[in-house]
């Protein structure tokens, strides 16, 4: 049986449709969950926090929807080892509700405005990442070592940032850093464009210790068909809708499930 | 007519200085002698209401009053037409698939007045008013593209104009991105006739299944139908917004006229989105019809009043049933006010609670945003009168039609002969430097990237983006996801053309934006205008506009739909008239035009960078000595007179035959010449939308009689297309077919730009020096 996500929709999600689309072009089924569901969510097999401007960032992104009685229902659910992917305001969320990084579960992280010497505030546009981790999580596990993901970026507040130094060196240690922004070589150059925002260490995407829980800011189902490329040759229709890298995102989770189901 | 229960004003028995002073110390921009129709109209004194409800129903804004008769010769029907310009939107028929019949909605507005007094919030609400007219035919919407115009960045006004030019794609931004709808198209120009009027305009898309529409009309036989008031809770914001937007913009006015202008709120639209997107599918499941109208100019009163009157019914109207987050508003305000995000159902009575239930309770309005809501605030009657009630009496009681109808004026025109005769082509001496002049040229702000404009809008949300802005000259999207069908959109207007040639300078705005289409190989289906003007009432401004609409409408009827003879119809437009400041200066005319495009496959679409090293370049379309309103004559402090002129036949044979050199998967890129001329097309093509382009392009000038600075900037339409080595043949059979003029141009090679003249070198510039001057003069223009 296909695996079955919830896509959760905060009011202010915006990104919902497309990530449902991805999940089920990724062979799992995945259903949109509205924030005041009385719906029993504990039978789904994994969750999804998709982008968008839940609560209106009022106060912070994420904060609000950090919050909310659903997210407590995942944060146990993550803890029973079922994936969670929060996507642009959905790794916003995860951040502030301490699931990521999680080291001592609590806020340990923060998204801040973006550096940008370009365009202040809000910014887009396709940049490389790359599976910058030896460890297997699970959204990696399709993905060879510093292979370069092309891949959308879309927010004003997409800088990792933490006050305490100790917390990069576990990071690194843990293999948490999950995605780097780098350039086509697959060289983590902290210069603008290379890192698009001043994300220290140049960091797009975190993992928890256990790999289960993702937190990034690019939205790979905005990427996720050759079609949707910035650089691309479609010899047919066929070839458009072939699965671009960051599919392996969703197809890991996919695989993941199928492989931790009890 | 019927009696009211409130005072009247005495409209019978004022003298016209009365009357004046009474009209503005009201805000009411409605005409002595409009006013006194009212008393025979009624026969008898109006209220207060029926004052301001006529007020904005006779706006120029609202009711077309002067352009109405011009507009008629507009083509609007035709094969490609599901719904002309009659509601909301019009809709294109788009493709079928999964046997189902898809048409794309489609929509063009402005909110210049707004934008220049509060420009985020005006150009926030212009987004915001845009996409509800899209979402209310039943569809969901899933691009804007947005026409940008702004004074001049060097000027006098210079500071207003960069705040202005900044809060403007701020507003947009802080819009669009939280409601989740992509950007994928849009054009900025900077000149000082826009130092007091920016116009921002916005062209919305959306899709829908055919059988799927929802008119902005009561259903048939609707006597008793709930009328339904849904969203942010009524205030005072924006009330009187469509009179507003017809009067000229006085520089002292500012801070009074910022009430007129809106409040946005992209949270509240992004759930009401939501909901209302479940309200259709409820209404479709249980096969109910509703009646569905956005709230825009006039508020609830236009929008019930043209809900019923276009069914041939009246309604009844409990004002104090609005739901409002203000006490103690006059009821006009409560009818007319212009508050946003709000919108208005027709709904029979078993469907009543479904509505309620999905907007208040399934996705809590009234805990999104304070006061906001679904309120049953009347019912449809048989009766045709529009009766409002406010405290239990009667204060508004007038036939509907008589409210809807208007008025309507023939406007005189005469054209600006002077300004005519005036026009000269300068005698410039040829450029010393070549290189130099393209490097100029290619930094001017009408010409540069405008990546930090773009970038500030999402173009990916809803993952239906192919080609965004800034890779090709019209956006690409598979509005279906699963769809081998796509579209494409391009909004064009030169204002330099039409200052000079109003008529000629429309008719480029048309052909520009089908070649633009054409670019990424896609095939032109409908066209959208957005007419912007000075003030009607002078016959100089008023037969720009009839020029105008005449260039669009032959434009049109002479390009035909692809492989017929029949228009690329017209189905939606705007008219913005009163662009003048109070010292009398109006914009240059600008009729712009939104094209959109269907393409039957869309692995086929193409962007305008080069791909490959080593492949050969067509020129297509002759070069003339046509550089009236060019960049190069602008550089130059010239203006000019001879703006390109379009030859129908020939035009359309171009288009065609791009077209299906893409469709043939003949062309490796393909951009059009415009702005700047083929040198611009031709560095663009070397540096691709980010600039990040590594291949460079050798071509020489010997196929062309004319000077080289004319070769080079001249601005008449044409094509520098790049095809591999063996695709030429065909290329070839392709375009002698359709009896094209096109010369090989060059190569693409190296790392540089080259172009050569009778053997000598004239330009040899680096990628990089292109990429500089390219990438930094519309980031000058903003900051």
């Amino acid at each position: 049986m296909a695996p079955k996500i919830a896509v959760i929709l905060f009011p202010g999600t915006n990104c919902e449709n497309e990530t449902k689309l991805a999940c089920e072009a990724a062979g799992m089924e995945a259903d949109i969950i509205r924030w005041n569901s009385k719906e029993n969510i504990d039978d789904y097999d994994g969750f999804i926090l998709p982008g968008g401007w839940s609560y209106e960032d009022r106060i912070r992104a994420g904060v609000i929807s950090s919050k909310d009685h659903l997210m407590q229902k995942i944060k146990s659910a993550a803890k029973k080892g079922r994936p969670v992917l929060g996507i642009c305001n959905g790794c916003q969320i995860l951040i502030e509700t301490g699931m990521i990084p999680g080291l001592k579960d609590k806020v340990e992280m923060a998204l801040a405005p973006n550096i940008n010497p370009f365009v202040s505030g809000f910014y887009c546009t396709w940049v490389k990442i790359k599976n910058s981790t030896k460890k297997k999580n699970a959204f990696n596990e399709f993905y060879d070592e510093n292979e370069i993901i092309d891949i959308p970026i879309a927010h004003g507040e997409g800088r990792f940032t933490t006050k305490d130094e100790w917390i990069l060196d576990r990071l690194n240690k843990n293999g948490q850093i999950a995605f780097s922004y780098c350039d086509e070589q697959g060289t983590v150059d902290s210069s603008f464009p290379i890192n698009p925002n001043g994300s220290i260490s140049n960091i797009a995407g975190i993992s928890n210790k256990e790999g289960n829980v993702l937190a990034m800011m690019p939205h790979p189902e905005r990427a996720f068909f050759k079609k949707q490329l910035k650089e691309k040759t479609m010899n047919n229709f066929g070839d458009a809708m072939s699965l671009a890298k960051a599919a392996k995102i969703f197809e890991s989770m996919r695989e993941y499930i199928k492989k931790n189901k009890t | 007519m019927g009696e009211v229960e409130v005072e009247t004003i005495n409209v019978l028995d004022m003298s016209d200085k009365e009357l004046s002073k009474f009209l503005k110390e009201n805000s009411m921009s409605m005409k002595l002698e409009e006013t006194k129709k009212l008393p025979k109209i009624l026969k008898r004194n109006p209220t207060l209401t029926e004052l301001h409800i006529f007020n904005t129903e006779w706006s120029e804004h609202t009711s077309y009053k002067s352009s109405k008769s011009i507009l008629k010769q507009l083509p609007t029907e035709g094969p490609t037409v599901i719904l002309g310009p009659k509601e909301d939107a019009g809709i294109a028929f788009f493709t079928e698939h999964n046997g189902e019949r898809y048409g794309i909605v489609m929509s063009h507005e402005s909110h210049n007045h707004p934008s220049q007094v509060v420009p985020y919030e005006g150009a926030a609400t212009g987004i915001g008013g845009n996409v509800r007219d899209v979402l209310c035919m039943g569809a969901r919407v899933i691009a804007c593209a947005d026409p940008l115009r702004f004074g001049s960045p060097d000027g006098k006004h210079k500071d207003r104009v960069k705040y202005i030019s900044n809060a403007v794609i701020d507003g947009i931004a802080g819009y669009g991105n939280p409601l989740g709808v992509p950007v994928i198209a849009g054009d900025v120009y900077f000149n000082d006739s826009f130092d007091d009027n920016c116009l921002v305009n916005v062209v919305t898309l959306g899709i829908l299944k055919e059988k799927d529409i929802i008119h902005s009309t009561a259903p048939e036989n609707a006597e008793g139908y709930d009328i339904i008031v849904v969203g942010k809770a009524t205030d005072n914001s924006g009330f009187g917004g469509a009179a507003f937007a017809s009067l000229i913009l006085d520089e002292e006015d500012r801070e009074s006229n910022r009430g007129a202008v809106q409040v946005p709120d992209p949270f509240l639209k992004n759930i009401l989105f939501r909901a209302t997107e479940s309200v259709f599918k409820e209404a479709r499941k249980k096969g109910i019809t509703l009646g569905f109208k956005d709230m825009g100019a006039g508020g609830i009163m236009c929008a019930t009043t043209e809900l019923v009157s276009s069914a041939g019914l009246g309604a009844e109207i409990d004002i104090d049933k609005v739901h409002v987050s203000m006490h103690n508003l006059p009821p006009y305000i409560i009818a007319c006010s212009e508050t946003q995000e709000r919108f208005t159902w027709i709904s029979p009575k078993e469907f009543t609670e479904t509505i309620l239930k999905i907007y208040n309770k399934d996705f809590e309005l009234p805990n999104i945003s304070e006061c906001a809501r679904a309120s049953v605030v009347g019912k449809v009657t048989r009766s045709k009168n529009y009766i409002l009630k406010h405290k239990g009496r009667i204060i508004c009681n007038a036939d509907v039609d008589e409210i809807t109808e208007g008025v309507k004026y023939e406007r005189k025109s005469r054209e600006h002969k002077e300004k005519r005769e005036n026009l000269k082509e300068p005698n410039l001496k040829e450029p010393g430097d070549y290189s130099q002049t393209t490097l100029k040229i290619l930094s001017h702000p009408n010409v540069a990237s405008k990546a930090a404009c773009y970038k500030h809008y999402d173009t990916e949300v809803q993952g239906l983006t192919i080609i965004r802005p800034g890779e090709a000259d019209a956006g690409v999207q598979t509005p279906i996801p699963d769809c081998k069908a796509g579209i494409a959109l391009s909004v064009d207007s030169n204002p330099k053309y039409s200052r000079i040639d109003p008529y000629l300078g429309a008719v480029n705005a048309v052909a520009e934006s089908m070649r633009n289409v054409a670019c990424v190989g896609a095939v032109p289906i409908a066209m959208t205008d957005c007419l912007n003007y000075g003030n009607p009432e002078k016959q100089e401004v008023f037969h720009e506009f009839v020029e105008g609409v005449k260039g669009i409408t032959d434009a049109a009827n002479n390009l035909y739909l692809k492989d017929t003879k029949k228009p690329v119809p017209f189905i939606s437009g705007n008219v913005s008239f009163y662009n003048e400041s109070a010292a009398g200066k109006s914009v240059d005319p600008s009729a712009i035009i939104g094209c959109l495009g269907k393409m039957d496959d869309i692995s086929k679409a193409i962007t305008m960078k080069i791909k490959k090293n080593n492949s050969t370049l067509f020129l297509i379309g002759k070069r003339k000595d046509e550089l009236g309103g060019s960049v190069y004559y602008d550089i130059n402090n010239e203006l000019g007179k001879n703006i390109p002129k379009i030859d129908f036949e020939s035009h359309r044979d171009m288009i065609y035959a791009v077209i299906d050199a893409i469709d043939d998967r003949l062309l490796l890129s393909c951009h059009d010449i415009s702005d700047g001329g083929m040198i611009t097309t031709l560095s663009e093509m070397i540096l691709g939308g980010e600039a990040a382009g590594k291949i460079g392009a050798e071509i020489s000038l010997d196929f062309s009689s004319l000077q080289i600075s004319k070769t080079l900037f001249s601005e008449t339409p044409g094509f520098i297309i790049e095809a591999e080595e063996g695709n030429i043949s065909e290329i070839k059979k392709l375009f002698e077919k359709h009896l094209i003029n096109f010369t090989e141009l060059g190569r693409t090679a190296g790392n540089k730009l080259i172009v050569s003249s009778k053997s000598e070198e004239i330009i040899n510039l680096d990628i990089k020096e292109l990429k500089n001057s390219w990438t930094t003069g519309f980031v000058k223009a903003l900051r």
